[in-house]
């Protein structure tokens, strides 16, 4: 019998370590920042001889245009298909190809916003034409070699992400292919195409279906942020609306990459068994010649102040779940280390508030948890809880306790025993990740984008030493209690199986 | 404080849309400090000018073992970059050894042995002795093996040890936590089928292993309500002894030291425990079989297909991995080229060898995509699959592969921890120490023919059994198409035998006659849904009302009740989970007292009240005068008393909670009774509330089964019609 999901949603974080002095870790780091605006930062750890590499793009699905919906995904998945060079027989004959597919595609659009007076026959055969152009193109495609090439190497880990604020390149590397990294990351950022761009859109697709439509978390979260949000893009998901993302087209990507993909809005952090020296004369060579653009703008929408409480029922064929957001300010508001010292209090291991009351004495939950920002930090968010009901408990039933709980812990300041054990968390979390590369990788750049200098990662834990019972009281009073709030729930729906439209599913 | 903080799992998957998972850990060589680059950048440099330095050999340092005079089998390992020092205990046990009749046992003893605390301590007072100052200790078992393993900042390692010995040496399985760990598996349990990516993991791995053996068998309710304390505590008897541990420690020490620091810490565990006996043998399926388990409202299909697979001891494990690999395994893939990249029609989709210590694994090619492409996605798997055994794979696959496989093999020692749990691992199973050399070896030398041979004798799409879910209705063909007949998964789970110890058999008796006079219990049982007009004549002193009551009930717990009071309507509706109710001062979500009174009501309604011995939960206990009591979990309770001549109910009585607070007490006598469907229902209810009179009522109309549309129950009333 393989173990049961028994841990769904369970966190329990390995916790320790020490107070690292941040002067024997700043030692270890070098950066420097190219003539066109490209900042690296490498860390050296030469435990093994290898090295990880992340690319930090500060532009993500919130900058996705109105409409255009999963751009910024799509264009993270185009960022492995290769280059001029790469993953081409023949890049000239290629490109002949490419246009003449955007070309049926324009005219294919073209049609068909006539509306009621489109010709569908003439679409039919557009249609017939493009599948052909498709097939042309494709056949001076070496599939996937940019992918390969990572592989065969022994890239370890590799991945992107794109999330709403920000997306991520990265891998790991055995050292001496170093150079293999700057060669093919450069590349791709200095050569980009868009080929195979509406196979990859089918893939995205399925990647939408498998994340949202077949996953009740995946639905649930969508449905939470779309009520929260009315007027800020944190509203979107990050694979787009379903409609926008067929409508996709390589213009689009283009576009983004053009706007976004500028060299002084993205950052590098290497870690590993690397020589600084070296990684920067490698990233003259490679990078210098990305060409100096303008910063793009953030995006400007505000989101309006809450009318009053929201309620979002989600009927699907799963187990009950329930989320609760309240909004708070972004991650640069001077009260941000209180609402992660909020968080650990509340949610932290076997100690924290919501487990002890709600999982263990009262039984009501499997699971309770707090996150003090979600779903990112760049721009105003929400404070949220998340309950999975205990078997024979309802989302009501925990909510109430819930609601008890947090009018309790707001009416007196938090004791010192729970605050201290917060704060001894909270830089245990910091220094347990600097003996992984990549998690490092990706925190040196994450901090240094977010916050300007990557030693935040250090002195945050000073912010968080700083933050005073009172404060916790005062900031759960002025966010998380009694203030509109958004609750999204699964409310378990299970549509008859077999004959369809019978029972249930009928009634959906 | 940006991503400082653990990215909910949840959270993670709608945020990061992430791009080509590739596959492929393991592999190796080395690497030097890399050199300048050959050729000066102008243009598109390529990547096939690059040179690279000598691979540097991968660092296995070297672990320090030793077997202490109780038994213990130590390893040792010294890491000095962190002030940090970790260990993890093996211990010789598994899952495997559940008793049939009380499958999570195992599981549940590796989650008390830890949540339930130690002789010395309770398990509250360790979370909180751990947590303050950031150290954790966590124990669990497995399929094949049980683990305790502790990390702490060295300045407090010694308090953090102790709590560690104490925890495999002497764990109190205290009740509570018992209790607790009870709670998570039946909710672990309820929501099994919750993701169907899970499902069809768990379920093609159950039936090709079978569902009635160790491997292929699950925990249900009854099988974990069979579990009590001394059970644990056997199980933990049996298999936890020093003989039969083998400790791993890692970090800031010095060996030696540590080696006398742990075997006196130890020293006082001396119990001498028989050898564990082997684990089962596997006894899979054979034959090919189709399995479908139907979800209704489903736009993606995820399916498995696959046969028996081996061990990694056999002979021909390297290129069996290499198979795979090529079949499967990254972005080079036949599978990813062709079901990803040229048609488009999966996100996710790979093929693994699979491989075990101990017993044969799977081999499995897994994926998913969207309904309408369902058959067109399995036949390409097919055809893949079948190609492997047909001709040779190319010297380009083959090397592509091999190298994939030996590059990346640094990254299963780049730290000390997964070095030392490897060597752990490998002692465990009974395999060398340089088992990783030899297969680096035996990957070198993997030709062409030996991949043709391999997939001949081992990857045979007409040996696949397929399981998949997945709305049928929307596939573009039926799954028959594939020749065979195609097998119905039920997800269906067992509801939990109500409290078989407390079963009252005379209460059961009872019952059994007033169902038999009401029609029969299947034919209560066989209700899906119910209509009911009742007519309300309320007393003089309450009013002299006439209110007109028309309920409506679908299987298992959907409500509606929509009352005609004088001045306006009163609608409520309720899920079984939660509900609204609309009345002319406006409307809301069911809460309090009217949640518990539309709950009650729900609970009460006639012919379920009858089928106490049948609906999952409820319990049934004699009460005076032949009668007998019906309560439900969430705490209702009817008594009811019965009709000596005809054996039907004659009287229900109930409390309900008033605003006050203060509990009133209702009798209904039933009277009138009528054939509806073939169940006696009563057609005149006298109602008393404490001692008086409340209400006389008549039942208007009486439907089973007419086919109610959820639909129509939760239609809230337009705003006109509240008038």
């Amino acid at each position: 019998m393989k173990a049961p999901p028994l841990c769904l949603l369970l966190l329990l974080a390995p916790v320790s370590v020490p107070a690292q002095d941040l002067k024997a870790f700043e030692k270890k780091v070098t950066e420097f920042t190219l003539p066109n605006g490209l900042h690296f930062i490498v860390a050296e750890r030469h435990e093994a001889p290898v090295i990880s590499f992340e690319t930090y793009v500060n532009a993500g699905s919130v900058d996705d245009p109105s409409g255009r919906t999963g751009i910024a995904h799509m264009f993270e998945h185009m960022a492995f298909k290769g280059t001029e060079t790469i993953g081409t027989r023949d890049w000239a004959a290629e490109k002949k190809a490419l246009d003449s597919v955007e070309e049926i595609n324009d005219s294919i659009e073209a049609e068909s916003d006539k509306g009621l007076k489109a010709d569908s026959s003439k679409i039919d055969l557009l249609k017939l034409r493009l599948k052909v152009a498709m097939e042309s193109a494709e056949s001076y495609v070496v599939p996937n070699e940019f992918l390969s090439v990572i592989e065969e190497n022994g890239g370890a880990d590799l991945n992107a992400g794109t999330s709403l604020d920000s997306t991520v390149y990265h891998y790991s590397l055995p050292s001496g292919r170093m150079e293999l990294w700057f060669l093919l990351e450069s590349q791709r950022f200095l050569h980009p195409v868009f080929r195979e761009f509406y196979t990859e859109r089918d893939v995205v697709m399925e990647e939408e279906r498998m994340r949202i439509e077949s996953n009740a978390q995946g639905k649930l979260i969508q449905q939470f942020l779309a009520a929260s949000f009315e007027a800020h893009p944190y509203r979107n998901p990050g694979t787009g609306w379903p409609s926008d993302l067929k409508n996709l087209r390589t213009r689009d990507a283009e576009a983004f990459f053009e706007k976004y993909y500028v060299p002084a809005n993205m950052t590098i952090a290497i870690v590993g068994d690397v020589d600084p020296a070296e990684a920067r004369r490698m990233a003259e060579r490679y990078f210098g010649p990305l060409p100096a653009r303008p910063l793009p703008s953030p995006v400007r929408s505000v989101e309006p102040p809450q009318a009053g409480d929201k309620s979002v029922t989600v009927d699907l064929p799963s187990q009950p779940l329930a989320v609760i957001g309240y909004h708070r300010p972004d991650q640069n508001n001077p009260d941000d280390p209180v609402f992660d010292v909020l968080q650990l209090i509340l949610s932290n291991g076997r100690t924290g508030l919501l487990y002890k009351h709600l999982v263990q004495d009262q039984k009501l939950a499997v699971n309770a948890l707090a996150y003090g920002t979600f779903p990112e930090g760049r721009y105003p968010n929400e404070f949220v809880f998340i309950l999975a009901p205990a078997l024979n408990h309802t989302v009501e039933e925990n909510q109430r306790a819930l609601d008890a709980l947090m009018l309790r812990f707001a009416s007196k300041p938090v004791d010192m025993e729970t605050l201290d054990r917060a704060k001894t968390k909270a830089r245990s979390i910091v220094i347990r990740r600097l003996a992984d590369n990549a998690g490092l990788a990706n925190l040196l750049a994450t901090y240094y984008v977010n916050y300007g200098d990557w030693r935040k990662l250090f002195t945050s834990v000073d912010d968080i030493n700083k933050v005073s019972a009172s404060d916790v009281q005062r900031v759960a009073l002025k966010y998380l209690i009694a203030r509109p709030r958004t609750v999204a729930y699964i409310r378990t729906r299970v549509p008859s199986p077999a004959p369809a439209g019978a029972g249930f599913a009928g009634g959906r | 404080m940006k991503k400082l903080w653990i990215v909910p799992v949840l959270v993670a998957a709608h945020l990061a849309a992430q791009a080509p998972p590739s596959a492929q850990e393991a592999s190796k060589k080395k690497a030097g400090p890399a050199r300048p680059a050959v050729a000066r950048v102008t243009a598109a440099p390529s990547y096939k000018d690059l040179k690279y330095p000598a691979a540097k050999p991968i660092p296995i340092p070297p672990v320090e073992t030793v077997t202490l005079p109780n038994g213990i089998k130590l390893f040792l390992l010294e890491d000095h970059e962190l002030p940090i020092v970790s260990g993890s205990a093996r211990i010789g046990t598994g899952n495997l050894f559940d008793p049939a009749g009380k499958i999570g046992l195992a599981t549940m003893t590796g989650m008390v042995l830890r949540t339930g605390g130690t002789r010395k301590q309770t398990g509250e007072a360790i979370d909180q002795a751990l947590e303050d100052v950031a150290a954790s200790v966590e124990s669990s078992i497995g399929e094949s093996s049980g683990t305790v393993s502790f990390t702490a900042l060295k300045e407090s390692a010694g308090p953090v040890l102790a709590i560690f010995h104490d925890v495999i040496t002497a764990p109190e399985f205290r009740q509570e936590r018992i209790d607790l760990a009870k709670t998570q598996l039946h909710s672990a349990i309820a929501r099994r089928n919750d993701d169907p990516a899970t499902i069809v993991q768990r379920e093609f791995s159950d039936i090709l292993y079978g569902t009635q053996n160790p491997y292929g068998w699950q925990m249900e309710h009854d099988t974990v309500d069979a579990i009590a304390r001394p059970d644990l505590q056997a199980f933990y008897n049996r298999y936890f002894f020093p003989a039969n541990v083998r400790l791993a420690l890692w970090g800031d020490f010095d060996a030696a030291a540590m080696k006398t620091r742990i075997e006196k810490l130890f020293a006082d565990w001396t119990v001498k425990g028989e050898p564990v006996p082997e684990f089962p043998e596997v006894n899979a399926r054979t034959s090919p079989g189709t399995f479908l388990a139907a979800t209704g409202g489903a736009t993606q299909t995820f399916f498995a297909m696959g046969q028996l697979g081996g061990m990694f001891n056999d002979k021909d494990y390297a290129a069996l991995e290499i198979m795979a690999n090529i079949l499967g395994g990254g972005a080079q893939s036949r599978l990813f080229q062709q079901v990803r990249t040229r048609m488009g029609k999966a996100y996710s989709i790979n093929a693994v060898w699979g491989a075990n210590y101990d017993h044969p694994g799977l081999l499995e090619i897994s994926g998913s995509t969207g309904s309408l492409s369902t058959m067109e996605t399995i036949r390409a798997v097919q055809k893949e699959a079948q190609r492997m055994r047909e001709s040779e794979v190319t010297e380009e696959e083959l090397r592509v592969a091999k190298e994939t496989a030996l590059n990346s093999l640094v990254f299963a020692f780049d730290t000390r921890e997964k070095t030392l749990s490897r060597m752990l691992t490998y002692d465990y199973y009974g395999y060398p120490m340089d088992f990783i050399q030899r297969y680096q070896k035996a990957l070198a030398n993997v030709t062409r023919a030996d991949v043709l041979r391999v997939s001949q004798a081992h990857l045979d799409p007409n040996m696949f059994s397929l399981v998949a879910v997945g709305n049928p209705n929307a596939f573009d063909q039926p799954l028959e198409v594939l020749g065979r007949p195609v097998t119905p998964i039920s997800l269906a789970i067992k509801p939990p035998t109500v409290a078989p110890v407390a079963v009252n058999t005379l209460a059961v008796e009872i019952l059994a006659r007033a169902q038999k006079a009401a029609g029969g219990a299947d034919k209560l049982a066989a209700a899906k849904d119910f209509v009911q007009t009742n007519e309300f004549v309320l007393a003089p002193a309450a009013g002299r009302l006439q209110v007109k009551v028309r309920t409506r009930w679908i299987a298992p717990d959907f409500f509606r009740q929509d009352s005609e009071v004088p001045g306006g309507g009163i609608s409520a509706y309720y899920d079984g989970t939660q509900g609204w109710i609309s009345t002319p001062q406006g409307e809301g979500p069911l809460v309090d007292l009217q949640l518990d009174q539309v709950r009650g009501t729900l609970f009460r309604l006639y012919f379920r009240l009858l089928l106490g011995d049948r609906i999952p939960g409820r319990t049934l206990t004699t009460a005076g005068s032949g009668g007998i009591e019906v309560g439900s979990p969430a705490g209702d309770s009817a008594l009811i008393t019965f009709d000596s001549s005809t054996g039907l109910p004659k009287t229900v009585s109930y409390e309900v909670k008033q605003e006050s607070g203060a509990r009133l007490q209702v009798l209904e006598t039933y009277s009138d009774f009528r054939d509806v469907d073939g169940i006696m229902i009563p057609f005149k209810t006298l109602v008393m509330q404490g001692s008086q009179e409340f209400a006389n009522v008549t039942v208007t109309e009486a439907k089973f089964n007419s086919d109610l549309q959820l639909t129509d129950l939760d239609q809230k009333p337009a705003p006109g019609v509240r008038k």
